[in-house]
C-alpha cells in the first residue's frame, strides 16, 4: 500500500493571515485619515509611533513585556472561543493571579518566583472555577457569570490592597515592594523578563494540545456544533471545565507575571482593560493560539509607540485603542462574509 | 361555492429533484382542505410557492378570480392570504393587543389602543376565540398562542388560511378548540388549507383532502365517502412483496432488549431486537422518534426502563460507553450532529473515535494513523471526495452521509439505530445505505432502523413496528404486513 498523503486539519492559516493583514492596512489608513483630521501630520505620526515601539533594545523590551499579559490570557481566551465558551473573566481572573502573587511573595518569604507564579495560576483557575458552577450549575449564560465576577474580583483585590496587603501610608492603593527573590529573571536581550517566554512557551503547547490531542479536538468539535459533541460523546460540562480551568490560570498566569517581572509590587489598577485587551487578541488571533502570538505582539508595540506619539508630537494615545477597535471590527466583517 | 384559490400546474425543480411536480390545489370559499403527505412529498415547497417565498418554474395561480404573483410574503399577505406556521411568530413579552398591531399599516401610524382592544373583543367572540387583548403572550399556553395568530389574519380580512401541522404542538383538548374555531371560519366563508400527516383530523374538519407524494398528487378524496383505512391506503405506495431484506430461517439470539423505557414525549416502550435482524420501525414523524433514538444513544435521559444490549444495561451509562459498549448510532440530523460540516472528511470519520487508535496512539492525535484510516474508509466505502482534507461541506448529501456510515460500521458494532439514515439522499446512496444496513445484519448485529418512509421500513426490515404518540402501536412480521392495519396503527388511535 502506498503511504497515506499527510491529512490537513480544518482551519486554514493563510486564509486567516490574509483577512487579519488586509484588516489592520484598512484600519491604518482609518486611523491616518483620524491624525490630519486632529490637524497632526500622519506620516510624522507613524515615524514617532514606529520609533517608541522599537526604536531602540529598551523600547522593543517595554513593548514585549507589555504584549506579555495579552499572550498570556488571550491564548487561554481563544481556546474557550474555540470551545465555543464565551470566557470575557480574564480581567478579574488576572487581577486575582497578580494579587496572589504578591500575597504569595508577602506571606512566604522562603518560597520561590516559581511558588509565587503557581499560587498567581491557581488563583486565575478557581476565579474561572466559580464562573463555571455558576453558569454550570445554576444555568446562568457564561458571558454574564464571566463578566460581573470581574467586578467582584477586582473590588477584592482592592479591599486587600486596603487591608492586610497595601502599604501603610503610602497614599496610594498598593502593596510594599516584594523581596528581589521573587522578582522575575531578566533574559538576555532587550531587559524582557522570563514571563514572556514562558508565555511564547505556553502558546506553543495550546496550539499543540489544540490540533494534535484528542482533548484539542473534543475542543474544536464543541465549538463547531454543540450537538456534534454531545453525539460524539464529549460532555459539554467537562469541556467547559477544562477549557475555562486552563484559560483562568493562564490570565492567572499574566497577572503574575506582569506583577513579579515589571511592576515588582502589587499596584490597584495594574491591569485595568487586560482581560478585554485579551479578548481583542484572541478575535484578531482567530481564536488559534499560535496567531494570537502575533496578535498581543501587535498590539503590544502599537501601545508603546501610541504613547511616544502622544509625547513627541501630541497625538492622544487613545488613537491607537481606536487603531485596535477597528482592526477588530474590520476582521470580524472579514469573517462575517464568508460562507 | 366560487373557488377562492385555484393552483395549476405547479412545478418545481431543486437541482434534479421535483420537489413539485405539476400539482394542481384548489380552495373554494367555505372550505377545508387538507394536505397530507409525508415529509419531503412536496407540501411545503408548495406553500413557498403559494406565498412568493420561492418561485414557481411552471405552473400559474388565480386567487379570488386574479392571477397572483407574490414577489414574497408581504405580496400573499396584502392578497388576502395568512399563514400560521408550526412555530409561532409572536413577540412573546408583548400583549396580544400589541402583537395585533406589531408590523401592520393599517392599524394606523398611531396606535388606537382602545379601538383596536374594541375589535379584538368583537372577532374573538364571533370566532369563538376567547382572547384577552391584555394578557402577555408569554403566559398563554400554546393553544392560545395560536389563536393570536388566527386572531391577526381574520382581523386582516384574510380569506384564505394556510395552517402548516397547526396540531403538532397542541394537548388533545386544544386541537378541539382549534377544530371548532377553524368550523366557524369556515361558516364566515373562508377557505383553509390544513396541512397534517394526522388522518383522525383530517376525517374530522376537513371536507376534502388531497394526499401528495413524491412531489405529486397521488390522491384525492371528498371526506363524505371515504374511510380511515382508505385514506392510509392513499398516504401509501403498496407493493410489500418485493422488499429487499428477504426471508430469513431463524434470528438469532436477543441481543437489543428494551424495557418499559420512558421519557417526556416517549414510551413506556418495549421490545426486542435479536441477533441478524433488523426491526423497521414506521410512523408518522413526530411521534416519539427522535426522543427514542436519543434515548437509545445517551443522548437524552430516560426517567425509568433499561436499554439492555447483549445482556449489559446501557441506560446508566453515557454516549461514549454506550458506543464503547457496540451501539453504533446514525441519527436523522447530518447538518449539525452527525456531522462538523466544516471539519474535514478524516476528521469527521474519526469524530466518535479521537481518543483510541489508529486515531490517538500515547495520547497523542496520530496523523499518519487518521490519514492511513481515512483512505482505507474512503475507499471501502466508495466516499467520492478530492481527499481527505476536504471540508464536509463540499460533498453531496449521500457522500456526507457515507461518512457516518462508514464511522458508525467500521466500529462492527452490536447493534445499530440508524434514524432516517437515507433521509434526503439520491436513489443511489439510498441503496449503499441499505446495503450496508443489511450486511451488518448479516454478521449478527441487531439493527433498529426508524423512517417516516414506509416503503423504506418494508424493504429493510424482518419485523416492522409501528411508533405512534410516543408507544409502539404494533408489532409484525414483514411477512404478515396488513397496510391497513399500519395505517390504523400510524394515525394513532388503534392498540
Amino acid at each position: 500500500m502506498r503511504p497515506a498523503a499527510p491529512v490537513r486539519l480544518a482551519w486554514r492559516p493563510r486564509d486567516s493571515a490574509a483577512r487579519i493583514a488586509a484588516a489592520a492596512a484598512l484600519s491604518a489608513v482609518c486611523a491616518a485619515a483620524l491624525v490630519a483630521l486632529s490637524g497632526h501630520d500622519p506620516l510624522a505620526a507613524a515615524v514617532a509611533l514606529a520609533q517608541g515601539a522599537a526604536g531602540s533594545p529598551h523600547q522593543i523590551g517595554v513593548a514585549l513585556n507589555r504584549a506579555t499579559p495579552y499572550l498570556l490570557a488571550g491564548g487561554g481566551v481563544a481556546l474557550c472561543f474555540r470551545a465555543g465558551v464565551v470566557n470575557v473573566g480574564a480581567e478579574g481572573q488576572i487581577a486575582l493571579g497578580g494579587a496572589g502573587a504578591a500575597a504569595a511573595a508577602a506571606m512566604w518569604p522562603g518560597a520561590d518566583v516559581i511558588a509565587a507564579l503557581l499560587v498567581a495560576s491557581l488563583c486565575g483557575a478557581v476565579w474561572a472555577g466559580v464562573a463555571t458552577a455558576i453558569h454550570l450549575g445554576r444555568r446562568v449564560h457564561e458571558v454574564l457569570a464571566t463578566l460581573l465576577l470581574n467586578f467582584v474580583a477586582l473590588l477584592g483585590v482592592q479591599q486587600a490592597l486596603s487591608g492586610a496587603l497595601g502599604q501603610k501610608g503610602a497614599g496610594f492603593l498598593q502593596s510594599p515592594p516584594l523581596s528581589p527573590a521573587f522578582w522575575l529573571a531578566k533574559l538576555p536581550a532587550f531587559g524582557v523578563h522570563a514571563g514572556f517566554a514562558l508565555a511564547l512557551g505556553l502558546a506553543g503547547a495550546s496550539s499543540f494540545v489544540l490540533w494534535r490531542t484528542p482533548f484539542g479536538f473534543s475542543l474544536r468539535v464543541a465549538g463547531a456544533s454543540r450537538r456534534a459533541a454531545a453525539y460524539a460523546g464529549f460532555s459539554r460540562a467537562r469541556t467547559t471545565w477544562s477549557v475555562m480551568g486552563i484559560a483562568g490560570a493562564l490570565a492567572g498566569l499574566a497577572g503574575g507575571v506582569e506583577v513579579l517581572g515589571v511592576h515588582h509590587r502589587l499596584i490597584d489598577g495594574f491591569s485595568t482593560g487586560f482581560g478585554f485587551k485579551a479578548v481583542t487578541v484572541a478575535l484578531l488571533g482567530a481564536r488559534e493560539p499560535l496567531a494570537v502570538v502575533p496578535a498581543a505582539l501587535a498590539v503590544g508595540f502599537l501601545e508603546t509607540g501610541g504613547q511616544a506619539m502622544q509625547r513627541q508630537i501630541g497625538v492622544p494615545s487613545a488613537l491607537v485603542v481606536v487603531i485596535e477597535g477597528l482592526t477588530m471590527l474590520f476582521v470580524l466583517a472579514a469573517a462575517a462574509r464568508r460562507p | 361555492m366560487p373557488a377562492l384559490l385555484e393552483m395549476r400546474g405547479i412545478v418545481r425543480h431543486f437541482g434534479a429533484v421535483r420537489a413539485n411536480d405539476s400539482i394542481d390545489l384548489d380552495v373554494a370559499e367555505g372550505e377545508i382542505v387538507g394536505v397530507l403527505g409525508e415529509n419531503g412529498s412536496g407540501k411545503s415547497t408548495l406553500m413557498k410557492v403559494l406565498f412568493g417565498v420561492t418561485k414557481a418554474d411552471a405552473g400559474t395561480i388565480r386567487f379570488r378570480g386574479r392571477s397572483l404573483e407574490a414577489r414574497g410574503p408581504a405580496d400573499a399577505m396584502a392578497a388576502g392570504m395568512a399563514m400560521i406556521h408550526q412555530h409561532f411568530m409572536l413577540v412573546e413579552a408583548m400583549s396580544v393587543l400589541d402583537n395585533v398591531m406589531l408590523g401592520w399599516r393599517e392599524a394606523g401610524a398611531w396606535l388606537k389602543r382602545s379601538q383596536m382592544r374594541a375589535r379584538i373583543f368583537e372577532a374573538s367572540r364571533r370566532f369563538g376565540l376567547d382572547l384577552d387583548p391584555d394578557a402577555l403572550v408569554a403566559d398563554l399556553p400554546l393553544g392560545r398562542r395560536q389563536r393570536v395568530e388566527i386572531l391577526k389574519a381574520v382581523l386582516r380580512d384574510a380569506h384564505l388560511l394556510i395552517l402548516d401541522e397547526p396540531t403538532s404542538n397542541l394537548a388533545p383538548v386544544e386541537v378541539a378548540g382549534l377544530l371548532a374555531i377553524l368550523r366557524r371560519l369556515r361558516g364566515e366563508g373562508k377557505g383553509i388549507v390544513f396541512i397534517t400527516h394526522k388522518l383522525p383530523e383530517a376525517l374530522d374538519v376537513c371536507d376534502r383532502v388531497v394526499v401528495l407524494r413524491a412531489g405529486r398528487v397521488s390522491g384525492a378524496a371528498d371526506i363524505g365517502g371515504v374511510t380511515k383505512a382508505q385514506l392510509a391506503h392513499l398516504m401509501m405506495r403498496r407493493d410489500v412483496t418485493a422488499a429487499r431484506a428477504g426471508d430469513r430461517a431463524a434470528p438469532g439470539a436477543v441481543r437489543l432488549a428494551v424495557e418499559n423505557l420512558r421519557g417526556p414525549g416517549l414510551g413506556p416502550i418495549s421490545f426486542e431486537v435479536r441477533a441478524g435482524e433488523v426491526l423497521g420501525v414506521a410512523g408518522v414523524d413526530g411521534n416519539g422518534q427522535i426522543e427514542l433514538v436519543e434515548t437509545l444513544a445517551g443522548l437524552r435521559a430516560p426517567q425509568a426502563g433499561s436499554i439492555r444490549l447483549d445482556g449489559r444495561d446501557l441506560a446508566p451509562s453515557g454516549v461514549g460507553a454506550r458506543m464503547r459498549a457496540g451501539l453504533a448510532y446514525i441519527p436523522a440530523d447530518r447538518a449539525a450532529t452527525s456531522l462538523v460540516r466544516n471539519f474535514t472528511v478524516a476528521e469527521n470519520l474519526m469524530l466518535r473515535d479521537s481518543a483510541r487508535p489508529p486515531y490517538a496512539r500515547c495520547g497523542l492525535l496520530s496523523r499518519a494513523g487518521l490519514a492511513a484510516r481515512a483512505q482505507q474508509l474512503m475507499r471501502d466505502y466508495a466516499i467520492r471526495a478530492p481527499g481527505p482534507s476536504t471540508p464536509v461541506a463540499r460533498l453531496s448529501g449521500g457522500n456526507s452521509q457515507k461518512i457516518v456510515v462508514a464511522r458508525e460500521l467500521d466500529r462492527q458494532p452490536a447493534a445499530l439505530i440508524a434514524h432516517q439514515a437515507a433521509w434526503g439522499l439520491d436513489p443511489g446512496a439510498t441503496r449503499f445505505v441499505a446495503d450496508q444496513v443489511l450486511a451488518l445484519r448479516a454478521v449478527g448485529a441487531s439493527v433498529l432502523y426508524l423512517s417516516s418512509e414506509l416503503d423504506e421500513v418494508l424493504d429493510l426490515a424482518d419485523r416492522v413496528a409501528v411508533l405512534a404518540e410516543g408507544r409502539l402501536a404494533g408489532i409484525v412480521a414483514r411477512g404478515s404486513v396488513d397496510l391497513g392495519q399500519i395505517g390504523l396503527w400510524m394515525s394513532g388511535r388503534a392498540a
